[in-house]
């Protein structure tokens, strides 16, 4: 029998079709059942993935498969590339957000003040909210309601080269500890033709992270309640300091290695200190576990505060998904509940499959008991650097920018940091006195 | 009558016989031709001239990315003429585009001219010139930028090896811009050079031939026969050059450089792309992005009014 021409093109519309019609019918699984969709950028894991990479895929799979065995609706992970990026922004301007996704406090501001952020708070037991440490969960929380459950704390430190230091002949008493010393310590990796010392360079929301401790060890901040504290003297030091990084050449204007990742740039000897979070301990003993090094608090400004920032991500729940209530009872099961389970997978995210500080009290002593903090370097984030943190900033994309061009105008184009603080304040207070929305923070 | 006559009015013989009415020649033409032209004219409707009326209009709202709409009339154009960044950008941009289209154009027509002769190898070195074309943007940016990194970059190592000082290619903001010009004329060379042959292959020979008798030298010929008669092929790839760089190349500069270091790269394209899905600021990033088409608008009509459509002085012949 032949195929008619119309048959042929009807049937390749169809096929062509057909993709596009099934992604459309993405809340019901194959089996039937209900199903939610998990973005993070963590499983399933990409062909090629490194070892610490596989840990932290597993963990992921583990978590929604134990989910998918005991509960009627399922959940689906699906992966994404770091999200903060176009498509989550693009997904939910079509009305199409993910269920469940990972958020970072960065980010918070825009998703709540947008109205999707599901509240956990009635999901959960209040000495599970307890549970959570108050510096880091805070720019989770809307007038006391939690709308994300972090699955980790992130502190920032510096993280030294052993083998750089010692060919440097620097010791360990070297170790910088004022912003005086810091600038002295990398002239002299310079003039010793030492590889240098690595912040990150590129404009984003993560430079500014990294550099915001700075800004706080001064005393001074970018928002105090209704008006911008940036045209400050604190301020002003701090920019002068990464000025003074990179225009004295300490630090390299582009970084070598992707990623400001510590591992490639120490390990393969393009830098000998690098500015950067707890899960690079994880990364070295994953990815290079003979690698000799060690971690030492960001210096601080003559009479300053020792002080950092403690990153993270969260687990939200999308309140315009196909089913807001089940979403935040997953995030609740997952990582807030005061079940065992629980508790015991914040503790497996933080100290096996990843080196974090666990966002609970209970999974951060569990993980203790367990060893997950007896590296030196893990202890020392632990009982040393920890305890100075302060949550990663929730600022709105207009304060965020501000200080960020602040930054970058400092470093690159040589501007003068008092200038610079004056205009990135000015830019900050007119954009508060029309601002509505969660409280800065 | 002829055989072909015969045939037609025989083959429509039994439709008049059935009662069919006869389409005339000309409205069978006129179908193929709307027939032939429907899928890209719904094609450009859809994807092209839809999503401008939509970028119009969101131009006039508050767009949160989150559904919600709020009308505020020409509040995003006040608030582009008194953003310093979008003016920072504006005029990034205009620089980029004056030392790109230019110097684009004169590469491209130097490798058309060179590979035209014919010497060994010529299709070895056509096919380089073109190749960088057929690479995707991104991996062009990772190249470069690889190369171009401090310390362990090649043109680093390069310079190095002849105890020369490398700048930051792509760490100082007096110098990636040009860094990106650079690797914009590079990848984009080989597609309009290959216009440009096309263009040069048009030109007949004799026309050479007798001005090599009449005594031309090559600077002559070039400016008597080739450049009069490229008019038309200049004329598109200015055109389409000046369109594309404009609202091109954002996944070369995001992967290169994200508009940096210190918005020195912040083209106009990559500041409505931050706006958009950075900020989430659709309403202004739209906008700008329709007063983008409209710099574009003017661009093609005062090239169209001043080259007589690209045929140059043919009104005078």
């Amino acid at each position: 029998m032949g195929i008619s021409r119309r048959s042929l093109f009807g049937a390749g519309a169809g096929a062509l079709a057909a993709p596009a019609l099934l992604s459309g019918c993405g809340s019901a699984s194959a089996s039937g059942r209900k199903e939610l969709v998990f973005w993070q950028f963590y499983a399933p894991t990409p062909v090629g993935g490194s070892p610490d990479v596989v840990k932290q895929s597993q963990w992921f799979t583990k978590m929604v498969d134990d989910w998918n065995a005991t509960h009627e609706t399922r959940i689906r992970l699906e992966y994404v590339t770091v999200l903060g990026n176009p498509k989550l922004a693009t997904a939910f301007a079509a009305g199409e957000g993910p269920d469940i996704f990972l958020l970072s406090p960065g980010d918070f501001a825009r998703y709540y003040n947008g109205g999707v952020l599901a509240e956990l708070t009635p999901y959960m037991e209040p000495e599970a909210v307890k549970d959570f440490f108050a510096p880091n969960m805070a720019t989770r929380t809307a007038d006391g309601k939690v709308y994300g459950l972090p699955m980790e704390i992130e502190p920032l430190a510096m993280f030294y080269s052993e083998p750089a230091l010692t060919k440097a002949h620097l010791a360990e008493s070297d170790l910088p500890r004022t912003w005086d010393e810091f600038l002295d310590f990398g002239d002299k990796l310079k003039s010793r033709k030492a590889p240098p010392i690595m912040l990150p360079s590129q404009q984003g929301y993560y430079q500014n992270f990294t550099w915001y401790p700075f800004l706080w060890q001064t005393g001074a901040d970018a928002v105090r309640g209704n008006t911008s504290g940036f045209d400050s003297a604190g301020a002003k030091a701090a920019l002068k300091l990464w000025q003074d990084c990179i225009q004295s050449g300490i630090t390299p204007r582009t970084s070598p290695v992707p990623d400001n990742d510590a591992v490639a740039a120490l390990g393969n000897g393009y830098g000998s200190v690098s500015l950067n979070g707890i899960w690079t301990v994880s990364a070295f003993k994953y990815r290079k576990p003979k690698f000799r090094y060690g971690v030492f608090p960001l210096p601080i400004p003559a009479g300053g505060t020792p002080k950092t920032a403690l990153g993270g991500w969260a687990f939200v729940a999308n309140a315009r998904g196909r089913d807001p209530e089940t979403a935040a009872k997953f995030c609740v099961w997952a990582l807030g509940s005061m079940a065992k389970d629980s508790i015991q997978r914040v503790v497996d995210w933080c100290t096996v499959a990843k080196s974090d500080i666990a966002p609970r009290a209970s999974a951060l002593a569990a993980g203790r008991r367990a060893g997950g903090y007896d590296h030196p370097v893990m202890k020392q984030f632990a009982d040393d650097i920890f305890p100075t943190g302060r949550g990663e900033p929730r600022y709105p994309p207009v304060v965020y920018k501000a200080i960020s061009d602040a930054i970058q105008q400092c470093e690159f184009s040589g501007a003068d940091p008092a200038a610079q603080a004056k205009l990135a304040g000015d830019t900050i207070d007119a954009y508060l006195t029309s601002y509505r929305g969660v409280k800065i923070l | 009558m002829t055989d072909l006559a015969v045939s037609e009015r025989a083959a429509s013989e039994p439709r008049a016989a059935r009662g069919g009415r006869r389409l005339s020649r000309r409205s069978r033409e006129r179908i193929a031709a709307g027939l032939f032209l429907a899928p890209d004219v719904l094609g450009l409707a859809l994807f092209v001239g839809l999503p401008m009326v939509v970028c119009i209009v969101l131009g006039f709202f508050q767009v949160d990315g989150f559904g919600g709409y709020t009308f505020i009339g020409l509040d995003n154009y006040r608030r582009m003429f008194a953003d310093p960044l979008f003016l920072g950008s504006l005029k990034t941009t205009l620089l980029y585009l004056v030392v790109l289209i230019p110097g684009l154009f004169v590469v491209s027509l130097a490798l058309a001219l060179l590979i035209r002769q014919r010497f060994p190898l010529v299709g070895l070195f056509r096919g380089a010139f073109f190749a960088p074309n057929v690479i995707s943007l991104v991996v062009i940016g990772l190249i470069w930028k690889f190369m171009l990194t401090d310390q362990t970059g090649f043109m680093v190592r390069l310079l190095g090896f002849f105890h020369i000082p490398s700048p930051s290619w792509l760490g100082s903001p007096h110098i990636a811009l040009w860094v990106v010009v650079a690797v914009t004329i590079w990848f984009a060379m080989g597609y309009y050079m290959l216009i440009f042959l096309a263009g040069l292959q048009d030109i007949p020979r004799e026309y050479y031939e007798v001005a090599t008798i009449d005594g031309a030298g090559v600077w002559q010929q070039f400016r008597h026969i080739t450049w009069p008669l490229l008019k038309p092929t200049s004329f598109f790839i200015l055109l389409t050059s000046t369109v594309s760089m404009f609202t091109g190349g954002i996944d070369l500069l995001y992967v290169m450089t994200s508009g940096g270091p210190a918005n020195s790269t912040s083209l106009i394209i990559y500041y409505i792309y931050e706006q958009a899905f950075v900020y989430g600021e659709y309403g202004y990033a739209s906008a700008i992005g329709a007063f983008v088409v409209a710099i574009l608008l003017v661009w093609s009509i005062g090239l169209f009014t001043l080259t007589r459509g690209g045929r140059f002085n043919d009104a005078r012949d």
